[in-house]
């Protein structure tokens, strides 16, 4: 007798479990991104941060200049940037040195007599202003030497490296 | 979208609904969406928000130097453990006036201990990277005497003393760059 065959009509495999985890993902990573700032969406170098062991102090986002010395990409040039987290204090730093408008970036390009002068101008609008330098392990340790002598100068003798734990 | 359970129960369930009206009403038994386009966009987004997330933040370091003074504080030779790193990142050492030699990253911890241990609160640690030394072996030098600190604290707890750390960066004069070179 010969067997009468079914014929399977595709099938429906129920995405309920997989939708309902993937939507669990899905808030977890939407909640937990941490965009770029307007500082570091248009900057053109990367930091390659130095290691070191773990540490439980994590960098502030609040109260605090950054001092970078990064590796441009294109040209690879080293160069100083600087930038105030706080807007507010950054308007006031920039309208007592004068700037234009293109050099209101929030983030500078600088040398380091004009470094000199950020911090200065820093130092005076916000006393409590903490500062980091955020430099690329493979740069020269005098750019760090020379930035940590302009943060001496202006009495900032407390300051941070800025790290990256080892894996 | 054939088949499925909902389907397969529609006889029986229109047979109890005929028991209570004589109305011919149809009964809606459950519905179906196709999900396929909305699970299309749900996973693009997630596997957008998973590239672009970085899982690791940058920590700190804290340090600190003294402010800038005039005069020189006159430091005992005897008790000077001078460490360097020459422009190819190679570490050295050197105690008192001694000639520096040269020492491994991964000896550098026990070093420092043993030294410290020796003359306890007395040692001063002074840093002089040359200036074309990588900023990367700097920082590795720090924290590698960062956790040889704790170690010190530990022991000297042990021994009732209060640790006092002393430790500098010191510009590296230009013979010492050129000694260094030499080595």
């Amino acid at each position: 007798m010969p067997k009468i065959k079914k014929k399977r009509l595709g099938f429906v495999i129920d995405m309920t479990p997989m939708v309902d985890v993937t939507f669990l993902l899905l808030t977890f990573f939407m909640f937990t991104a941490k965009f770029k700032t307007e500082a570091e969406a248009e900057q053109k170098f990367v930091i390659k941060r130095p290691y070191a062991s773990a540490d439980t102090s994590k960098l502030p986002d609040k109260d605090i200049a950054i001092i970078k010395v990064g590796i441009d990409t294109l040209t690879g040039d080293t160069s100083y940037y600087y930038t105030i987290v706080n807007e507010v204090q950054r308007r006031q730093v920039y309208d007592n040195l004068n700037f234009t408008t293109e050099q209101r970036k929030p983030q500078v390009k600088v040398g380091l007599d004009l470094l000199d002068q950020l911090i200065m101008q820093t130092r005076i609008t916000g006393p409590r202003t903490r500062f980091a330098i955020d430099g690329d392990r493979r740069i020269r340790y005098k750019w760090i030497e020379d930035a940590i002598d302009v943060l001496r100068k202006n009495n900032a003798t407390a300051f941070n490296f800025v790290t990256e734990k080892r894996q | 979208m054939a088949g499925g359970g909902g389907g397969l129960e529609l006889p029986e369930r229109q047979r109890r609904g005929k028991k209570h009206s004589k109305r011919k009403k149809k009964k809606r038994v459950g519905f179906r969406i196709d999900m396929t386009p909305m699970v299309d966009i749900v996973f693009l987004l997630l596997t957008f928000f998973m590239y672009t997330t970085t899982m690791v933040t940058p920590q700190v370091m804290e340090i600190s130097v003294p402010k800038e003074v005039e005069e020189n504080v006159e430091v005992n030779q005897a008790n000077l453990f001078t460490l360097y790193v020459r422009g190819d990142g190679k570490l050295f050492f050197s105690m008192g006036s001694d000639e520096p030699q040269p020492i491994a990253f991964g000896q550098l911890r026990s070093k420092a201990v043993e030294l410290n241990m020796l003359r306890k609160n007395k040692l001063i640690t002074a840093f002089k990277p040359s200036p074309d030394a990588p900023y990367g072996a700097i920082v590795q030098v720090l924290d590698i005497l960062n956790q040889a600190e704790a170690e010190i604290i530990r022991q000297l707890q042990a021994e009732g003393i209060k640790r006092e750390r002393k430790f500098a960066f010191v510009k590296i004069s230009p013979e010492e760059v050129e000694k260094l070179k030499g080595l």
